[in-house]
This record gives C-alpha cells, structure tokens and sequence, in this order.
C-alpha cells in the first residue's frame, strides 16, 4: 500500500471522527456499572421462627427496603401473631409454611431472616445459604463452634450474604460513642469494661399449646414446654450466655478491637432449680489481649443493676446504659470537665454529652447523671433489617458477618465449659 | 462577488463535538436512571419511584393544562416509559453523532417542553439548588443544542460523518463509472 504520511494521518483523523462518541459511550456504560443506581425493588423475604423476637423482627421491617413474602414457624398461634403483625404495619399478608424447605422451594424469595431457637441456627442458616439465599440470623450464631464454621463456610461458599442480630451494631449512640469517644482516645486506655445483665425473674414463659392435638415431639421438642421455654434447657441453648453475654461481648470486641483469648467463669442453678437446666447466675471474666478484661456477671434474683458496658478508661468512663443512655465521667473532674459532645454519626437518635460530671463512686446515683439520648431516629433493629436488605442489592457490608459472629460466640459457649469445668479456657 | 464561508477552525470543531457529547451523556444517563426504575442508591438506600405524574402535576405556564391532564391519564406510565427512551435515543444519537441534526431537534422539543412547564420567575423555593429568573439551565441546554443544530456537528464528528463520506466515495465512483 502507496500512503504517504500525509494520507496516513489524515486516514487516522478520519477514524478519530468517525469514532468520537465510542470513548464516551464505553465510559457512561462503566461509570453506570459501578457508580449509578443498582436496579431491583424491595428485597423478597421469608421469615423462618416468627416467635416473640421473630415478631419483633418482623414489626421492623421497612416496606420501602423489603417485601414480606412468607412466614415459616411450626407453631400455628406464632403464624397468627405474625399476620396481625403484618396487618398492624399495613402490609400485605404473607404465605404461611410449617416446613422450611418447602417454603424456599415455592417462594421466589431472595433472603430469610430467621429466629428460631439457638439449636437450630446452624441447621436451618446453612441450609437457606446452601438454597442461594441471603440470611439474616438473631444471635447468637449457633449452639457450638461447629455450627459457626458451617454457618461461615456456607455464607462463603455460596457468596451470599450472612448476617448476625447483633443491633448494638446499628445503634447511633453506640456508633457515637465509638467514634467520639473511644476512637479519640478521649477516656484514655481501657484496661478494665464492666458489663452486667441483671434481672429478677425466672426468665419462664407461660402459654398453652395452639391446640389440643399439637405435637411438638415431631419437631425434636418433647413437650410443648421444651419448645416455648427453649432458653431454660441445654439441648436448645447456651443460656444467659448465649442470649445476654453475647451481645454484649460482641459490643465490647467492637471498642477494643480485638476478641478474648481465654475465659475464667462460674455459676450455677441457684434460684430456679424447678424444671430448669440453664444456671441462673453466671459470672465470667474475659481476658482480651493487651491486659484488657471484661467482667461480665448475669443474675436472675436483683435488677438492680439494669444492663450496661461500663469501660473504664485511664482519663474517664463511658457507660453504656440500656442500649439508649451514655454516661460519660471524668476521673479527675473536680479539675476539669471532658466536655464532650456525643453525635450521631449517622442521622437519627442523638446523645448529648456536653458536659460531665464529678466521678461518680456511688452507681445507685448515675440515673440523675450527666448524659442523656433521645431516641428520635429509626430503631437499631430497623436499621439493622434495611442494612442487610441494602448488601443484599449493592453489595454494602453490613456490620455484623460471620467473622465477627463467631468471634462473639465462642467466648460465651467457652464461658459455659469454664463453668461446668471449674477452670480457665483458652477461646 | 463570492463570499467564501467562514471555516471553523479545529479548536472550534473539537468544542463543539464535546458540548455535544456532554449534552448527550446528560440526556443517555437521565433516561437510564429513570428506565432502570425501580432501583437503589450504591450506598443502599432504595431511590424513591420515578414517574414524571408529580412534575406534570407541578407544571405552570402556556402548556400546564395539557401536561396535567397527562399526569392524571390512565396511560401515565406508558408515558413515562416513552420519556426514558426518548431520553436516551437522543442521548445516544448526540453521543455517537448519528442522525445528529434529529438528535438535536429532538432535545430541543424535549428541553423547549422542560422549559415551558415550569418557567422560572424568580419564586424562591425552599429547596432549589439555585435562583433563576427565566433563565435557567433548561433554557441555556436549548441554546447549546441550537448551536450543536446550527453547525451540524455531526458532519464535524461521529457516524454521520462516516456516512457522508462513504457516500461521497461512492459518488465519485459512479462519477467515473456511469
């Protein structure tokens, strides 16, 4: 080919022209790709245990972020309970399954959020996983370490996402004091975290079958009191440990930014000895690396003490009151104050802390204390609901993986060995 | 005596053709959000549904009768439907600079449109993101797209300009071989 270098160049300017739009178009496609909207409506969900807490799950849920499509619970009066649920949030009914499988098979649902008792987590969490759906699980993950890994290795294997109810995650105030507080170092080092959980009470629920024929025995259940009461018997669950501790550890492991390494632990059956296999007073101490304990007492005889994590700084404390107050105090205040100012990192519930107070060495006076939160913004365990709904359709972490579940349950299934074993456990 | 036409230099024509390709970026993108409806925020929020019935009803100005009227249609959602295409095959058309003169007329019916239901008068609103008093950035969109028209930016730039030439190639060659 004769071209000289005059044709050549006008020949690529030609190309150029011709072509101008191309770059354009393959930019707005990848731009589009990763920074435009991600098509899709609410995400299709089934519940699966639409007990008491299933039922606070389900109160929560945003029409706007998910569809409830189906309810799973092999207890008909649960059912019932769940579809006045529904109806009280002005939602459309859903379809009802005792079976599970059943449910995934005839339901064109993309996750399940589930709250069955603690035994059948890892079951029924891998099966849905398995089934290519997303899951968003109540803590605590599962009833032993093997059932975390298969829950974490079938989240994995199928690239779906897996989330645990762990809502202190969620909670603005926490968030707040994460970052306003313990992140900037404001009350110094932490050596020491306090948390409590105390209650007076036999933690026994009282209900009559749904009907007189019901057998719970086919479920694994051998009376329908095993079933209603699951938390007070240790072939379904793990305990204070299980249903308080962990929230708490998972918390605490959040702020410190590491996990415990070992557990020292006691306890036993001492109030409600009656018809009960779970101990009523639990005490563990925790070590966490760096010379960082948690203390961690639960009792069912004295509430008192209400719940909280109370972390105990070199220059101040932060406590952490019911899930909806903080308290922050100086350790020399009588010099000066911290004066900080607690908000939220996200909108919603707002905590005020601009000013704190002298030490308090009396805790019975703390309730008149210094900081106050005004939950005026969404419920944790909404934000939680829509989190999870949010990383089923772009791919945004949620808060609270399988990484993290794990390394808040096996310190409390370690916990109860300590106990039974009289002795300090490695986690 | 001849006047010869003022050449457009290559500064000109390189302004041009991206004003025309920005212009269409604006127009594909709008009409693929509202096609892709509905749809979530990459930071997970859901993107509250789109239909174009809240702005018509909204409309003032000559045309707010006939753009109500629309709004309360039975068939409102095949029209917004219709909107997003329209959208991005004048998008597409600036982009690649095929049919452009179309393309341009095309934009300028739907800008003129845009325009004409809600002309700026200088009521404050609470949350605009801007002050305008009849100029605004849908008025100042028809002004560049009767630039891009004027100068057929197409036969500067683009698929149009492929064709052209092949068509002059193939006249020549008629030309020589009737």
């Amino acid at each position: 080919m004769n071209l000289t270098q005059e044709q050549m160049d006008q020949g690529r300017r030609n190309f150029l022209r011709v072509l101008a739009g191309m770059p354009a178009v393959a930019t707005l496609g990848l731009a589009a790709s990763v920074r435009g909207p991600v098509p899709g409506g609410p995400v299709r969900i089934g519940f699966i245990g639409v007990g008491s807490r299933g039922r606070t799950l389900l109160t929560d849920v945003d029409p706007a972020y998910a569809d409830v499509v189906a309810l799973c619970d092999i207890n008909p009066a649960s059912l019932e309970k769940a579809d006045e649920v529904l109806k009280k949030n002005s939602v459309p009914p859903a379809t009802h399954y005792t079976n599970w499988k059943e449910m995934l098979q005839k339901e064109d649902i993309e996750g399940v959020v589930m709250a069955p008792p603690l035994w059948a987590h890892a079951d029924l969490a891998t099966g849905c996983l398995e089934a290519r759906k997303h899951v968003l699980c109540e803590k605590m993950m599962a009833w032993d370490e093997a059932g975390c890994e298969r829950m974490r290795d079938a989240a994995h294997r199928n690239g779906k996402v897996l989330e645990l109810g762990y809502q202190r995650n969620y909670n603005p105030l926490y968030q707040s004091a994460y970052e306003g507080i313990i992140k900037t170092g404001a009350i110094g080092e932490v050596f020491h975290v306090r948390a409590a959980w105390h209650r007076n009470g036999s933690w026994r629920r009282k209900g009559d079958p749904p009907s007189s024929g019901f057998d719970a025995s086919q479920w694994g259940y051998p009376t329908f009191d095993h079933l209603l009461n699951w938390r007070l018997y240790w072939k379904y669950s793990q305990g204070l440990m299980a249903e308080l501790c962990s929230h708490q550890i998972n918390a605490v492991n959040w702020f410190l930014g590491c996990t415990p390494e070992a557990v020292i632990a006691s306890g036993g059956l001492y109030r409600f000895p009656e018809g009960r296999e779970v101990y009523d007073h639990v005490y563990a101490t925790f070590e966490y690396p760096g010379g960082r304990t948690l203390t961690f007492s639960s009792i069912e005889s004295n509430a008192f003490d209400d719940y909280y994590e109370m972390y105990q700084g070199t220059k101040g404390t932060l406590i952490l009151l019911h899930e909806s107050d903080a308290l922050l105090f100086d350790e020399e205040a009588s010099k000066r104050s911290i004066a900080i100012t607690v908000s939220p990192r996200e909108g919603g519930t707002v905590a005020q802390s601009s000013e704190t107070m002298a030490g308090n060495r009396n805790t019975a006076g703390m309730s008149a204390a210094v900081a106050s939160s005004a939950q005026a913004g969404p419920r944790p365990i909404r934000i939680e609901i829509q989190r999870f709904c949010s990383a089923i359709r772009t791919g945004k972490p949620v808060a609270c993986g399988p990484d993290k579940a794990i390394a808040s349950a096996l310190p409390c299934i370690r916990a109860n060995e300590a106990i039974k074993q009289k002795s300090r456990l490695r986690i | 005596m001849k006047q010869e036409a003022p050449s457009v230099s290559l500064g000109q024509q390189v302004s041009l053709v991206t004003l025309r390709t920005l212009i269409g970026w604006h127009f594909c993108y709008e009409g693929y959000v509202k096609l892709l409806h509905p749809a979530w925020s990459r930071d997970g929020q859901p993107l509250p549904p789109w239909s174009s019935a809240g702005y018509l009803k909204a409309a003032t100005g000559p045309l707010a009768r006939v753009f109500h009227s629309i709004a309360e249609a039975s068939w409102i959602g095949a029209f917004d439907v219709t909107v997003a295409l329209l959208l991005i095959l004048i998008g597409t058309s600036l982009l690649l600079g095929l049919f452009t003169q179309s393309g341009c007329t095309g934009a300028l019916a739907m800008l003129s449109i845009f325009y004409l239901s809600a002309i700026p008068l200088g009521a404050a609103e609470a949350h605009a993101e801007g002050s305008y008093l009849i100029v605004n950035k849908n008025l100042i969109e028809v002004a560049a797209v009767t630039l891009l028209l004027v100068f057929r930016t197409g036969e500067i730039a683009g698929l149009d300009a492929w064709w052209i030439r092949s068509r002059v190639a193939v006249d020549q060659v008629t030309e020589v071989m009737p």
